[in-house]
């Protein structure tokens, strides 16, 4: 059949659909007659049950579509979910490296890199600290030299 | 896709609370504000440059500022509360110098030490410089204390 003819009678569309429930109608015909089904205002047994049919297949085919749909955009939550744990995961690392390896002074708000004189300020501090521990020591060195003095 | 988001999202926050949740007092002291502070000193070395300390952290702060100063003693007196081991020295009432052990090192997790000295309060040449240090290292409270009188 010509795949621009039009069915013209109600007639041609029942004998083109006894042909397509037989299995020998070709795809062009097909699509034909599912065009003609969706737009002719005829009506028959036959004619609804190929309604039915048709309709029914088309409905299969949405549902289809609609359930890949889904799968993809599940795939797709999947994909962007693991590829956000990658990230995050990513940054973690990147911010432990980073924290790892950290060898840096502000003073006065102003930032000093240079390692050594980091290490200087470092020592700085260390050094007082000692010194303030030291004479800590030194007090209790007294105090104990005298409470041995006072027993004897 | 949202719903996960959110989830991830959630689980990140909540590990991050746990773990604020889990520090110590003085950990507002480290987070940053004070490094463009005038009259502030802050200090970080970790790693390489820590472990040639024998250390695997090394913060401290170093003020001139007195409110931050009275800041820093309260909160380092609070955290001292829960030391295992403490070596402090007060004068007029006030925190001259402590040192205190907050977790003895284990096979699994290094020590962690805090030194605070108020210069204030020192009899020879006082100067006004309250000093933090806190570190941590797989050194024990000795070794740690070596550290200072090199």
């Amino acid at each position: 059949m010509n795949t621009n003819h039009h069915i013209s009678d109600k007639a041609e569309l029942e004998k083109l659909i006894g042909r397509y429930f037989d299995g020998e109608t070709t795809v062009q015909e097909e699509h034909q007659l599912r065009q003609c089904l969706a737009d002719c205002r005829w009506n028959s047994e036959l004619i609804d049950e190929a309604r039915f049919a048709m309709g029914f297949f088309a409905i299969d085919a949405q549902e289809r579509s609609r359930g890949r749909n889904r799968r993809s955009h599940h795939i797709t939550g999947i994909a962007a979910s693991i590829a956000l744990l990658i990230g995050v995961g990513a940054f973690a690392l990147w911010h432990q490296h980073v924290r790892d390896n950290m060898c840096v002074a502000y003073v006065d708000g102003s930032v000093v890199n240079d390692d050594d004189e980091v290490m200087a300020l470092i020592r700085q501090d260390l050094n007082t600290m000692g010194e303030a521990s030291q004479g800590m020591s030194e007090q209790l060195m007294s105090l104990g030299a005298a409470l041995e003095l006072d027993n004897e | 896709m949202k719903r996960t988001i959110i989830i991830i999202l959630t689980c990140l926050l909540t590990v991050t609370t746990v773990m604020a949740q889990q520090g110590l007092k003085i950990n507002r002291l480290f987070d940053g504000h004070f490094k463009n502070s005038p009259n502030v000193t802050e200090i970080i070395v970790t790693g390489k440059k820590a472990g040639e300390l024998g250390l695997s952290v090394y913060h401290s702060l170093a003020t001139t500022d007195q409110d931050k100063g009275e800041l820093i003693e309260s909160l380092v007196v609070k955290d001292g509360a829960h030391a295992v081991e403490k070596d402090v020295e007060y004068r007029n009432g006030q925190l001259y110098y402590g040192f205190y052990t907050l977790r003895a090192p284990t096979k699994k997790r290094d020590g962690q030490y805090l030194f605070f000295l108020n210069q204030r309060l020192a009899r020879k040449s006082p100067k006004n410089v309250v000093t933090l240090i806190y570190m941590e290292g797989k050194g024990d409270s000795e070794q740690i204390k070596k550290l200072i009188r090199k």
